[in-house]
């Protein structure tokens, strides 16, 4: 199950970074905040016919030793970016794009709210629990 | 310790040994050079060495003829790779200076012949190749042509040398050495592989033979091993790169099937490091990059769990962190050489890879070692240079893992690693390098946000290093890049920090610009932190030390604590300026002008607005605002401790506004607030300004991205929009000017231009200047004057004493002699109270048309137009004016002035008839003049000028004008006679009248004419019916007749007909004869009916 979840607004600040364990927050604000560096350069590549059917689910963005990192963008640039286990092998490529679509649709529910001021942090109880559940946190049977 | 022998990483080239050249020979001594020194890109992989005649080559060992009983005792020797580099050449060649017909040929053959020999015992064993090759000084015979003796003597030293012919060659040192020894070059070179393939099937023999016999070895894995490795750099001084790569990888394969113990994991992995680096080298060479990268992948995966004993943990994190960075420099190399890299594959990963190892073993080093104080003695590391084989212990030297150990010897020689480790090794710098190294490549590779987490990763290492300074530059630096994005952990993270070096290198101003940023919003510190954070600023404030960063350790803590105390207490007063442009802090603070435009003198109202965004209090002492226009800058108190509150509760916002007059200048300016600085701490010894730019970043960079959203926040100072700069206009002038004048004005008056000025204030003094705008056509038929007599091209007018509401009115006159457009440029510069000055302008435009049109008509003497005119005889000409001014115009006058050749018929004349008349638009007046030309020619004769005087008649006060127009020039023929007649007016039916002819010769000839009277049934008369007639020169004939009218009407009188004789004819043309009878006579004389009762 991922790690970490991170939700990156259109402006590269994040919006939310929620990992597994809390004391390496650190070192995963900081390889969120690189794979930014591969988000961008994919978004910008190719013409405009291109992005304008492009898939957005990025792939892999890069993998380390330890993590293998996939992003996913929307079409207002809010990027998604989960973060594995490189010992996951459980996932396959398809679970990882499925997994992006729950967040996003929980995504689109949390900035639904008419409270909710976009380019604001994301505080939504029903958000964190689809990212506890992603992060298997929680299960969803429960 | 894991740095890869030289003897590795050259590449292989095939070893060619020159002997027989003597360098102090200059014959010799080029062609060494022409060896050695044009290695041009494309010439074969070749090293030359000069060996000296009696070069001694290494032995050759014994032959073995079974490994049935041989035991290894390593896998690589170390002087193995070398020797074929270096030592044992491929080819010797032997160089001699024979010319076929040399004097003492058969001395000189026989001393070839020796020193062939002597070479080839000093060689005794090896299949190294030999060859001669012969200088020769003399011409070369034409190729092709057969030379005998050359042939004959050629055979002769092969046999004495016991050669094959095909080794033996001829250098002509003559005009293309060079070409000579680049042909001389590629036989070598296909000498020496073909030795290098001898020697590759030598060990591949051994190979098979090992194969057969294996069964009782039990270390075949290491020869095999090492036979692999051998073939493969064979093939690679062979220049076969794929070969080579096929044992390269044989070999890595068979180095797996070893096992592994605590005692050969040192030499299993130095020997796993060579052939990687070979095998990924060749793999990068033969441009197959992916494989190289599986390789290297493979590889590492393989081996980082074979982490050896763990006391020297930290030399297999040494191992590798240098795989990383040898592949990484390999992945650049080949790089350079032309590979494409891509974002997410680059040298820079393998780069911060290796910095990460060469972290773990830093970390390593640090547990390991920190007990290790001596070096034990004896040395258990001596001799490690000169071991056989490649990463073997200098204690255990060819001991392989079945053996027992000696434990004192290992326990010695584990803390001699581990005292070399703690005492000769700079880990920082190491890290350093390869943090450097990766972050020049994710720069390269468009990885800002990687550079910066490698450069803050950087930083770190040379806080370690105790380099605050750096550690300072570096994060500083940083903290400006991430403030971009604004993610808090990092940021938090970084100042953190920065705080920690700030403190320890007692950099105040960097620790209070920090200290301020930490309190910020954007930062996860917690309550308590911040409140520390503030504390200290307000301790350095007080001269105090700020209480020292948490988790600091002692040894680094006091001596700051005591730098601090010191610096605190210099005796200079200490201002800190912070400069917000580059650091964000707590207080957030717009500046605004409350108008975009003010007038002079009138009252400058700006206002500045602070939030605390900390939570807790804050006090300032004072608040500046600095101004900025083109002239001046200045800097105004807006609020001080004594009259304000100054202080600013938790996440409070306050305003304050401010006024100051607008100063006075000339022109309209923009003023513009540059800065407002907060002062804190009204100490003389100790103050902090902070200064913020106006304009500033955006501090809220959200605003930017979704104005439209603003309304949203519901925060005060969020909607507040910053206006930075004003103009400064000078009030709208008071002054008014105006212009009126009967446009459009005719050619050639004076046009009055009644401009009339008015003021709502006082002026003292005012200038009006008025002129022409130039545009470059008309400035030359215009004229301005005040007077109508002198011209003037500018007119100027001071006046004096404008006062308030009355009108100054002045009139300007304006003459044009074309038609067209005018500008006409009307300024008012005046000076107002306190020596402002100001102007007004105005630009009025006229038009300039044409008063009227003048043509000429001509006539004869019986109104019938005229074409030419003849001498003597009477014509009329008619001026012929019609009006195109808009304006009505009254004609005063006219008068003619004639040109020389003709007179007035009668004088009398003097005032015209169109004197006094009034013409509008599209009106017509006629005059008319009876003339006589005197003189004719070819050329039309000039009539004269016709002058007319006139006004406006539309303006009271207009001026007379007097216009001229040169009136249409008429062609004056000669005319030989002149024909007048005489007659009344007119007749009554039956009543008898006189009609005379006088006929005039104008010539000095006698002229002949028959006249001619035809007969008409409207009269009856009485009188020659034909005559001849004599005229005299310049005399005149008169010829009457009477005649009786018969009809009444408009009746044609009888014709008369002149002719001239057949032999007068030169005299007088017939032709012109009847024009001039048909122009001067009247054709029809009005005949009045009598009344019948006066008959009666």
């Amino acid at each position: 199950m991922a790690v970490c979840v991170a939700v990156i607004g259109k402006d590269n600040s994040p919006k939310y970074i929620r990992c597994v364990d809390e004391s390496l927050a650190l070192q995963f604000h900081c390889k969120v905040h690189t794979s930014i560096d591969i988000i961008e350069e994919k978004l910008n590549v190719g013409n405009k016919a291109a992005t304008d059917i492009r898939d957005l689910y990025l792939n892999l963005l890069y993998a380390t030793e330890e993590y293998k990192i996939y992003g996913y963008a929307t079409n207002t640039k809010i990027k998604f970016i989960i973060v594995l286990h490189s010992s996951n092998v459980s996932l396959r490529d398809n679970d990882v794009k499925m997994i992006f679509k729950k967040l996003h649709a929980a995504y689109s529910n949390a900035v639904c709210n008419p409270f909710y001021i976009p380019g604001d942090q994301l505080n939504s109880r029903s958000f964190d629990l689809a990212v506890m559940e992603i992060m298997g946190i929680i299960s969803p049977f429960q | 310790m894991c740095e890869l022998p030289p003897e590795l990483t050259t590449k292989p080239l095939a070893l060619i040994g020159l002997t027989g050249l003597d360098i102090a020979n200059p014959v010799h001594r080029s062609i060494w050079d022409a060896f050695s020194n044009n290695r041009r890109l494309e010439s074969s992989a070749i090293q030359f060495k000069l060996l000296s005649p009696t070069h001694e080559f290494p032995t050759v060992k014994p032959k073995r003829n079974s490994y049935e009983w041989y035991k290894p005792k390593g896998i690589l020797k170390r002087n193995w790779m070398n020797k074929y580099l270096n030592e044992i050449p491929a080819v010797v060649v032997v160089f001699y200076n024979l010319d076929w017909n040399d004097p003492q040929w058969n001395e000189k053959k026989m001393e070839c012949a020796s020193r062939v020999q002597s070479l080839r015992n000093a060689l005794d064993g090896r299949t190294t190749k030999i060859a001669v090759v012969l200088i020769q000084h003399c011409t070369q015979p034409p190729p092709g042509s057969e030379d005998t003796i050359a042939t004959e003597r050629a055979t002769a030293v092969c046999g004495a040398c016991e050669l094959s012919p095909k080794l033996l060659y001829i250098l002509p040192h003559g005009n293309h050495l060079l070409g000579y020894i680049s042909r001389l070059e590629s036989a070598l070179y296909d000498l020496a592989q073909n030795f290098y393939h001898h020697e590759y099937r030598i060990v591949k023999g051994h190979k098979d033979q090992l194969n057969k016999t294996m069964e009782k070895n039990a270390h075949k894995q290491h020869l095999f091993v090492r036979h692999q490795f051998k073939m493969a750099f064979l093939n690679e001084l062979k220049q076969d790169q794929n070969l080579a790569q096929k044992h390269y990888t044989q070999a890595y394969n068979h180095l797996l099937e070893i096992p592994i113990t605590d005692i050969n994991v040192m030499e299993i992995t130095t020997v796993a490091c060579f052939i990687n680096y070979k095998l990924c080298k060749v793999m990068f060479n033969l441009n197959i990059p992916k494989d190289a990268i599986t390789q290297f992948r493979f590889h590492t995966d393989r081996f980082k769990t074979w982490i050896g004993p763990k006391e020297v943990i930290f030399e297999h994190h040494a191992w590798m962190c240098s795989q990383f960075s040898t592949f990484a420099e390999l992945f650049d190399d080949a790089i350079r050489q032309g590979l494409p890299a891509v974002q997410t594959q680059h040298p820079g990963y393998y780069f911060q890879s290796a910095a990460h190892h060469a972290g773990l073993r830093q970390a390593a080093c640090k547990e390991l070692c920190q007990n290790v104080t001596s070096y034990p003695d004896p040395d258990p590391l001596a001799g490690e240079e000169k071991l056989e084989f490649y990463g073997q212990r200098p204690w255990r030297p060819g001991k392989l893992s079945a053996e027992p150990i000696d434990l004192a010897k290992e326990v010695l020689a584990i803390q001699a690693l581990q005292y070399k480790e703690k005492y000769t090794v700079n880990h920082s710098n190491i890290i350093i390098g390869l943090l450097g190294n990766a972050i020049s490549q994710f720069k390269v590779y468009r990885c800002p946000r990687m550079r910066r987490v490698l450069v803050v990763q950087m930083a770190e290492e040379y806080y370690n290093s105790k380099d605050y300074g750096k550690v300072l530059t570096l994060l500083m630096h940083m903290l400006w890049e991430y403030h971009g994005e604004r993610w808090p952990v990092l940021i938090t993270n970084i100042l953190k920090n920065a705080l920690h070096a700030a403190y320890l290198s007692t950099s105040i101003q960097d620790y209070i610009t920090l200290a301020f940023e930490a309190l910020g919003p954007s930062t996860t510190f917690s309550e308590d932190f911040k409140s520390t954070v503030y504390n200290n600023i307000i301790n350095i404030l007080h001269k105090k030390p700020p209480t020292p960063e948490p988790d600091l350790p002692d040894d680094v803590k006091c001596p700051a604590v005591e730098k601090w105390v010191m610096e605190l207490n210099k005796s200079e007063p200490i201002v800190f300026t912070i400069d917000n442009n580059n650091m964000s802090s707590f207080i957030e603070v717009k500046a605004r002008f409350l108008q975009p435009k003010y007038a002079v003198n009138s009252m400058v109202t700006t206002e500045v607005i602070i939030r605390n965004s900390y939570s807790n209090t804050v006090e300032f002492s004072k608040i500046t605002i600095t101004v900025n226009s083109p002239g001046y800058n200045s800097e105004f108190v807006i609020a001080d401790a004594e009259h304000n509150t100054l202080v600013f509760r938790g996440k409070e916002m306050k305003k304050f506004p401010y006024q100051f007059e607008a100063v006075q200048q000339n022109d309209s300016t923009e003023i513009r607030i540059t800065t407002i600085s907060l002062y804190m701490s009204n100490n003389k010894m100790c103050c902090i300004i902070l200064r913020f730019s106006a304009v500033g970043r955006e501090t809220n960079f959200l605003s930017q991205l979704y104005p439209e959203i603003q309304q949203l926040r519901r925060g005060e100072f969020e909607t507040i929009q910053p206006l930075v700069s004003a103009e400064i206009k000078q009030e709208e002038s008071n002054l008014n000017i105006s212009a009126e004048s009967n446009n459009p004005a005719l050619l050639g008056e004076w046009l009055p231009i009644n401009i009339s000025i008015t003021t709502n204030e006082n002026i003292s003094s005012a200038f009006l200047n008025v002129s022409l705008m130039s545009d470059g056509a008309n400035e030359q038929s215009t004229e301005l004057s005040l007077t109508m007599n002198n011209k003037q091209s500018v007119i100027s007018i001071p006046i004096d004493n404008l006062e308030k509401d009355c009108i100054i009115h002045q009139t300007v006159y304006l003459r044009a002699h074309k038609v067209g457009d005018r500008d006409i440029h009307i300024k008012v510069e005046y000076s107002r109270s306190k020596q402002i000055k100001g102007s007004k302008e105005l630009i009025y435009s006229l038009s300039v048309t044409k008063p009227f049109e003048v043509s000429t008509l001509f006539y004869t003497t019986l109104f019938e137009s005229l074409t030419k005119g003849f001498i003597n005889e009477p014509f009329i000409i008619m001026p012929h004016i019609s009006c195109v001014s808009p304006w009505p115009i009254n004609i005063i006058n006219t008068s003619i002035e004639l040109g020389d050749s003709i007179e007035r018929e009668n004088e009398d004349q003097t005032i015209s008839v169109l004197s006094g008349i009034t013409l509008s638009e599209n009106e017509t007046g006629t005059d008319a003049y009876c003339l006589i030309p005197r003189v004719g020619g070819e050329q039309p004769i000039s009539t004269g000028v016709y002058t007319i005087k006139w006004k406006r008649a539309n303006d009271n006060n207009a001026l007379q004008t007097s216009s001229s127009v040169t009136l249409a020039p008429l062609s004056v023929e000669d005319a030989v006679i002149g024909l007048e007649a005489k007659l009344p007016a007119h007749g009554w039916v039956r009543t008898p009248l006189l009609i005379s002819y006088f006929i005039k010769n104008h010539s000095d000839n006698i002229i002949t004419l028959r006249l001619t009277m035809k007969a008409s049934d409207a009269f009856m008369f009485a009188g020659q019916k034909q005559i001849d007639v004599y005229i005299l020169p310049k005399n005149e004939r008169k010829v009457e007749w009477i005649l009786r009218p018969l009809v009444a009407g408009f009746v044609q009188l009888p014709s008369l007909s002149l002719t001239v004789p057949a032999d007068e004819e030169h005299k007088l043309n017939k032709a012109r004869l009847s024009e001039i009878v048909e122009r001067s006579i009247p054709s029809h004389i009005y005949i009045l009916p009598t009344s019948q009762t006066l008959e009666e």
